[in-house]
């Protein structure tokens, strides 16, 4: 099964959903339609057919056209984490969006008036099942393969320690893109607070851009940098700027460290991802620090100068093994 | 950046520091143009006061091996060549070996003696 056929096939499927179903009930449709429902199901926004058609089908198109490019990259699905996102992503938005479109249309069909279309309760409700279940089967059947250990992973890197020495690694990795994005964020928090004091800014501008602001701030302050430290007898990560959150690893738990390359093509992007026990925190491209703990787990961070790391790690922990 | 300090080393500690990065960077992890790990980051791993680092840095500053840019933090200076790290790595090996040579008894002198006696 070749999977960028596999994603042309199921991505024209979609949008043809979204483009033919709207088009061939057109005559049973009122002009605006209701495209959003408040509380109690009473519909509370409109939009005019043609641009409903646009928007339900760029909101699956974009996406798709992404996957394609990912897949296209070739790295994406080197990794079972990696063809896990993807094939999990592919389908279950596709389901996601398609479903957002079958039930709009079916609450707007034959009403007089957009204000008269109704909504039956477990539709939304079911379009979420529907399209977690989907992503969950497509992940598992792509899954694939498991991971063959990098080569570097059955040489682990040593190094030779000398009494009477004592050794750290620290190492470092910034992101300057989402550096600038926390910056942005908080220079506009600022201008915010500075306007609401003077009392140009009303509340409901305040109100719109606020969450934006301080969720921007957030995901910054815990993605835009880290910082690794090997040492002594744990091996220390620490996030942002702040250096907080912590996450101390005691080296007894550890097995072996390695340095790889991995791409957010193959984790599903930037930030903490996967899941525990395969977990990678990525904030670039490039070179990871792998971890490999006792219990058969592993943590990856991306990070700069990894092999040097990895080397302090399996020396720290061949030493306190004889000692 | 791996850093090794000796713990029977009599030398002041930014002295200490400062050979430790000359070591790392002649070892080859950091090439010209990449950025050092924050000076905080450095005293928290070694334990020690980040005054200190930031003084092994400044000397290292000018000896010529990094250079600090505002708003870039610190990064490794020079071409885009080894010449530079290689060179920090002998200067480092030769003051590991003076150090050495004094603890015989020999001096400076001796010491080119011996370099020039070699084919």
């Amino acid at each position: 099964m070749n999977p960028r056929v596999t994603a042309a096939a199921w991505g024209l499927l979609v949008t043809a959903v979204q483009i033919g179903l709207p088009l061939a009930v057109r005559g049973r449709l009122p002009e605006p339609m209701a495209t959003h429902w408040g509380v109690g199901n009473r519909p509370d926004g409109s939009m005019p057919f043609t641009r409903y058609v646009l928007i339900e089908t760029l909101f699956w198109v974009l996406p798709w056209v992404t996957a394609l490019a990912v897949a296209g990259t070739g790295r994406a699905l080197e990794h079972r984490q990696g063809r896990i996102a993807w094939w999990g992503g592919l389908f279950g938005l596709g389901v996601f969006a398609a479903g957002l479109n079958v039930s709009t249309v079916l609450a707007n069909l034959g009403a007089a008036h957009w204000t008269q279309a109704r909504l039956t309760a477990p539709h939304p409700l079911v379009v979420v099942a529907a399209a977690c279940a989907a992503g969950a089967l497509a992940a598992y059947l792509g899954r694939g393969e498991p991971d063959v250990l990098p080569a570097g992973h059955r040489e682990p890197p040593l190094l030779r320690l000398r009494p009477g020495e004592r050794a750290v690694w620290v190492g470092h990795v910034t992101n300057p893109w989402l550096a600038l994005i926390t910056l942005v964020a908080a220079g506009g928090l600022v201008v915010l607070g500075a306007l609401s004091l003077v009392g140009v800014a009303g509340g409901q501008v305040a109100a719109a851009v606020l969450p934006a602001l301080v969720i921007m701030l957030a995901v910054g302050l815990l993605t835009s940098s880290a910082s690794v430290r090997a040492g002594g007898d744990h091996v220390v990560i620490r996030l942002g700027p702040l250096r907080v959150p912590v996450r101390r690893i005691p080296l007894a738990k550890i097995e072996s460290a390695w340095a790889e390359d991995r791409y957010p093509s193959q984790v599903g992007g930037w930030g903490v991802r996967g899941l525990p026990g395969g977990a990678t925190i990525m904030l670039r491209g490039g070179q990871c620090l792998v971890i490999a703990y006792r219990s058969g787990g592993r943590l990856a961070i991306s990070v700069d100068d990894a092999a040097r790391g990895a080397s302090l790690v399996n020396a720290l922990i061949a030493e306190r093994v004889q000692s | 950046m791996l850093l090794t300090l000796d713990l029977n080393d009599a030398r002041p500690l930014h002295e200490q520091v400062a050979g430790a990065i000359r070591r790392a960077i002649g070892e080859g992890s950091y090439a010209p143009g990449d950025r050092l790990p924050p000076a905080r980051d450095l005293a928290q791993a070694l334990g020690i006061n980040p005054n200190t680092v930031l003084r092994a840095l400044r000397d290292l500053r000018d000896e010529g091996l990094l250079e600090f840019r505002r708003g870039r933090g610190v990064s490794v200076a020079g071409p885009a060549t080894g010449a530079v790290a290689g060179r920090a790595l002998l200067v480092q090996r030769a003051r590991e070996l003076l150090e050495e040579a004094r603890r015989y008894g020999y001096g400076r002198d001796d010491l080119i003696t011996i370099l020039e006696e070699l084919p």
